[in-house]
């Protein structure tokens, strides 16, 4: 990135009236701005992270698409198997009662072997089901691989701002320099006394409540 | 006391998945009525317009989180008897809390099992009974 900020401020100023001044002087804040970061060290890996983030972005929203289709395709399969079940166990259950109600003619008829026939096709469609959703856990694999990829850039950007902070922030400030916890879904609940870790903690507090 | 298949349930989450899941859940424990609505700003105007008597609601929600949405239904004379469940990522205790007193009837963090969900909703159905 190249700032030029104006040379000749001075003439612009006195020839443009108070706009021009104001002009000079962003200028000249952005030159000294960009010259500290250069001093600090900062102003490359800030660069780095900075021109990285639309590729960010977008490592993202594929892993977001990923795991968004993975999750449709195993509950779509589940569903298909699930029907695929309920129809055996309906076969089942209506040959048994032909059977029990007269064996000789649910042979006789072919109800035997069209059952057979049936939980074979059944068992055939739920076999492909299951491997549908074995074959829907790649996104795992993948999407493991450009999370690895963010997680760099993200410490790189860390790093640069963070050292950056450092540098700037007044000394009677330092004590605010303290990590900002997001909300959500608590990753690491160990030795947090603010959030629930299961269920039970959730039902014992309110409880406790009077809930 | 209800069956789960006497009522008409409403599920609040504006990832589709999850909504899904819920739903498919809800479905197997023999909740054959059942709709979805993606924040709940869209939740509210289908309360409004439709009959439901359960909500099941995540709090994270873009336009009206579901804290917003419990509280409109509790302000609601014509919506404040339907109990809210509330199934969230949000563990913190204060957002517990505030759950409980704003007048959810449940508060189930994920990921959840779908005993968990049954218990929960068995449960809010026991004390609607009770209270009939």
């Amino acid at each position: 990135m190249t700032l030029e900020a104006p040379r000749s401020g001075a003439t612009a100023a006195e020839s443009d009236g108070p706009a021009a001044d104001v002009f000079v002087q962003v200028g000249t804040l952005t030159r000294q701005l960009h010259d500290a970061l250069r001093q600090l060290g900062v102003m490359p890996h800030l660069q780095r992270a900075a021109d990285g983030l639309p590729d960010a972005r977008s490592r993202l929203g594929y892993i977001a698409d990923k795991t968004a289709s993975a999750a449709e395709k195993v509950l779509d399969s589940v569903d298909q198997a699930k029907a695929d079940h309920a129809h055996i166990a309906r076969q089942t259950r209506a040959l048994a009662k032909a059977l029990t109600a007269d064996p000789v003619r649910a042979v006789a008829s072919g109800a035997v072997l069209n059952f057979v026939d049936d939980v074979e096709a059944s068992t055939a469609r739920i076999d492909q089901h299951l491997t549908d959703i074995m074959l829907a856990q790649d996104f795992h694999d993948l999407t493991g691989q450009v999370v690895a990829k963010v997680v760099d850039l993200a410490n790189d950007l860390e790093v640069s701002l963070v050292k950056l902070l450092v540098q700037v922030v007044p000394p009677q400030q330092q004590h605010k320099l303290q990590e900002v916890v997001l909300h959500g879904p608590v990753v690491d609940p160990e030795g947090r006394t603010d959030v629930v870790a299961n269920q039970e903690q959730v039902d014992d507090l309110l409880a406790s409540l009077g809930f | 006391m209800s069956q789960p298949s006497d009522l008409k349930f409403l599920v609040v989450d504006d990832f589709s998945t999850m909504r899904r899941i819920v739903r498919g859940l809800l479905k197997e424990m023999g909740c054959t009525h059942c709709e979805e609505a993606e924040d709940g700003s869209a939740a509210l105007h289908m309360l409004r317009s439709q009959k439901f008597d359960f909500v099941v609601s995540d709090i994270n929600m873009p336009n009206m989180n579901g804290f917003e949405l419990l509280k409109a239904i509790k302000a609601d004379d014509a919506l404040k008897r339907i109990p809210v469940l509330m199934v969230t990522a949000e563990a913190r205790k204060e957002d517990i809390v505030l759950a409980a007193q704003s007048g959810a009837a449940g508060y189930i963090v994920k990921p959840f099992t779908k005993a968990t969900l049954e218990e929960k909703v068995q449960k809010i159905m026991q004390k609607l009974a009770a209270t009939a």
